[in-house]
């Protein structure tokens, strides 16, 4: 079962990075697949942690520097296909909902329509938008730093998810998986439209596999306010050139709050069960 | 951080990130401040009496500017004997010498790294299965206005 985790793993962030280089109605359909293949990623966790399997997250490098859309669309139907083959590893009723599902849309990739990709073209620049030098590398490595941690911050959820069965902290846990993706995908779009788009890294085991979970809750309320002050850097830093921009950036910053909130909530709802 | 076209290029697709299968050796170097810290694997040929890096690796905890040291460093180390690759750690921190310390931080934990790698290998020649070697980073990666705080 681990290896078709990994196949479903990259199969995920190849199609979500798809997403990301469309720039017609291909991106909703590439973002609602590449949600879908999450969803069968976790329910193959779950089978693995209750078949008590070990895995971990590793998973190869996923090679998505392309020039046309089609080439990268046709490697998903590659990868998913492939993935077709593994599926007796799994359930009979898993099996038969992922087989499906993979029949539906790699039926669909093949019919959409091929694009130019300028996801890759490095120009940094963003539709109608002048942002100064400075403003625009401050957004460069946010944007590698924060996309990165977004992605870091839905695994590390998931994975202490999948292993609790503590109904009031998998609820939260499941709320920040589910904010974190929607802050990776607004920050991965954006690096695609300025052409500067890459694939997260792999996560070392130790960031979710947490031995100390209330060391885990405090140094993730630690996290925010730093992401917190990183969002309100880069909205002074692109004000002066795009008060629009600067607004996105106190939305997400403004967001954290509450992630901060849930954070707590769930550090002491852990006390307080610890010392029942 | 000034960003240039060859940045972007390790920011965008990091080279050599990752483990290594068939690594025979490895080296941590840390950061004790805020628990950053670098991973390099190395596979390791002894070729005419040399131990040479035949491939090479590296996971970090850390921030963009450490994964572009790492990928920058790795890049060179390859294909290196021991010497050479002694030769461009030392050279590194020389460099490392001339920048304000927060900014040397990043690129001295990927240095330390390599250095404990190499350092685990030859431990390893004489104990197989000793652990692997960690160095501690001597530069603070704390920007300055935020140490006043």
């Amino acid at each position: 079962m681990k290896a078709l985790a990994i196949s479903m793993h990259e199969a995920w962030l190849a199609t979500l990075m798809a997403g990301f280089m469309s720039n017609t109605s291909s991106k909703q359909k590439l973002f609602d697949f590449s949600d879908i293949l999450f969803r069968h990623f976790t329910w193959i966790e779950a089978e693995m942690v209750m078949a008590k399997e070990p895995y971990d997250y590793n998973r190869e490098a996923i090679p998505i520097k392309v020039e046309k859309l089609s080439v990268i669309l046709h490697n998903i139907i590659q990868r998913l296909n492939q993935i077709d083959l593994q599926l007796a590893v799994v359930s009979p009723d898993l099996s038969h909902r992922i087989t499906h599902d993979i029949q539906y849309i790699t039926g669909v990739l093949a019919q959409l329509p091929d694009e130019e990709v300028t996801a890759f073209n490095t120009l940094r620049k963003l539709d109608n938008i002048e942002l100064s030098s400075e403003a625009t590398d401050a957004l460069t490595l946010f944007l590698f730093e924060e996309s990165y941690k977004e992605y870091e911050l839905i695994m590390i959820y998931n994975y202490l998810k999948a292993h609790s069965d503590d109904a009031y902290i998998n609820r939260i846990f499941q709320i920040l998986v589910d904010e974190s993706f929607f802050h990776l995908k607004s920050f991965g779009d954006m690096m695609a439209k300025m052409g500067i788009l890459g694939v997260p890294r792999t996560i070392f085991k130790e960031m979710y596999q947490v031995e100390d979970i209330e060391a885990f809750f405090l140094a993730g309320i630690d996290e925010e306010l730093a992401a917190k002050e990183e969002c309100k850097k880069l909205s002074d830093a692109v004000a002066t050139n795009s008060p629009q921009l600067a607004q996105f950036f106190d939305f997400i910053n403004n967001q954290e709050n509450y992630h901060i909130s849930l954070m707590k909530d769930a550090l002491a709802h852990w006390e307080k069960e610890k010392n029942v | 951080m000034t960003v240039d076209a060859q940045l972007i290029e390790h920011m965008m697709e990091p080279k050599n990130y990752g483990t290594l299968e068939n690594s025979n050796s490895e080296g941590l170097g840390k950061n004790p401040e805020n628990g950053e810290k670098v991973i390099v694997y190395l596979q390791v040929m002894e070729e005419e009496g040399e131990s040479v890096i035949e491939d090479i690796s590296f996971q970090a905890i850390g921030c963009s500017t450490t994964i572009v040291a790492g990928s920058m460093i790795t890049q060179e180390a390859r294909g290196l004997s021991f010497k050479g690759a002694t030769n461009l750690i030392t050279a590194t921190m020389k460099i490392l010498d001339k920048v304000p310390p927060e900014d040397a931080a990043c690129s001295e934990m990927v240095a330390l790294a390599l250095k404990a790698s190499l350092e685990t290998y030859r431990l390893r020649q004489e104990e197989s299965d000793h652990p692997s070697v960690t160095y501690q980073i001597s530069n603070d990666c704390t920007p300055k206005e935020e140490e006043k705080n």
